[in-house]
């Protein structure tokens, strides 16, 4: 079966969410996505991207059949203030039935070498602790689990802290 | 008359940016590890394109310690959740120790929350030491949740040598 690996187009759209969906049902928190097509658009392929993606299709069996989007990843720059630009994963998934080809191993080769191409220093990504395939699937590349090592935790202000916090306090 | 002001750094700040991530990373016992050089902090914030911004914390010359009268600075910068969209990242936070209890801090966070809500964030996102419990007391106070502890998200990364490893394959 032939894959093809490339940049996402605003074309791709409706399919990056219907894959961030999946990914969603999976973690079984699909009512949770609350983006839509219209915010991918603007977000993705504005005049500042905040994020962007590679998607792999697979050509179908007849050659007249559109290819079909069957896995996506989407990530963003950072910037450690020690050491400099990072390459952020923020989202990684492939079809079930598509596993197992190296769909993914290509993914992740594209991201290191763009990664090294635009001189970032590392690549970072968080992992569900209960998710034990994808975190062995991590650390068999030499991924480091900096929660453990480090001691480092991720805290959220959801919007509501935020609007109570940026209200002018009574003086 | 305000005993500190705070505005985006421009680059004639890139010195004191550089000193107080140092001065942030030796609180931490890891001033080593600080590679950064202020002409990459030149080039990356306040080139074509930025890779982060930064807020800086200013007093009057008459209040300085040792010269300086930068003695704060928070960086951030852009991410995307694909389930919300875009959201404001607090990377670094650093108030010099001779200056807290003024309410810079506070007032820091006020500004970035301004700007996230402005922005049109749905949410800020930082980490945090776990042994740090000054600071998770700080944002709790204000309201932040610990990510780690209610949905067991763990920070994962993957250095430069093994990158290049995943690259030549």
């Amino acid at each position: 079966m032939e894959y093809k690996l490339r940049k996402a187009e605003p074309r791709d759209v409706p399919d990056i969410l219907r894959l961030v969906k999946e990914l969603a049902k999976y973690e079984e928190m699909e009512h949770q996505v609350t983006l839509t097509e219209k915010e991918l658009l603007e977000d993705g392929f504005g005049d500042t991207p905040f994020y962007h993606c590679i998607i792999t299709e697979i050509q179908g069996e007849k050659s007249s059949e559109d290819p079909k989007v069957v896995g996506f990843a989407m990530y963003y720059f950072t910037y450690d203030p020690w050491v400099g630009k990072q390459l952020y994963l923020e989202e990684f998934y492939v079809m079930d039935e598509y596993r197992g080809l190296g769909i993914g191993s290509g993914i992740l080769r594209h991201l290191s070498n763009l990664a090294m191409k635009t001189r970032c220093t590392g690549m970072m990504f968080v992992v569900a602790e209960n998710n034990e395939p994808s975190v062995q699937f991590y650390k068999r590349r030499g991924a480091e689990d900096l929660s453990q090592e480090e001691g480092w935790r991720l805290f959220r202000f959801d919007k509501d802290s935020l609007v109570k916090m940026a209200a002018p306090s009574e003086e | 008359m305000a005993s500190f002001i705070l505005r985006t750094a421009e680059p004639k700040d890139v010195s004191d940016i550089l000193r107080l991530i140092k001065e942030l990373a030796k609180f931490e016992e890891m001033e080593e590890k600080v590679v950064l050089t202020e002409k990459d902090l030149l080039e990356d914030g306040f080139g074509d394109h930025p890779f982060y911004h930064c807020l800086v914390a200013e007093v009057p010359n008459e209040k300085s310690s040792e010269g300086y009268t930068v003695v704060g600075f928070a960086m951030y910068y852009f991410t995307y959740d694909p389930w919300i969209g875009k959201l404001l990242y607090l990377e670094d936070f650093f108030i010099m120790q001779e200056f807290r209890g003024l309410g810079i801090g506070s007032k820091v966070l006020k500004v970035l929350s301004e700007t996230a809500v402005k922005t049109r964030c749905s949410a800020m996102h930082f980490i945090v030491a776990e042994n740090n419990t000054k600071s998770i007391e700080f944002y709790k106070r204000r309201g932040a949740a610990d990510l780690s502890s209610e949905e067991g998200w763990r920070l994962f990364a993957i250095e430069k040598k093994n990158l290049l490893k995943m690259s030549a394959k």
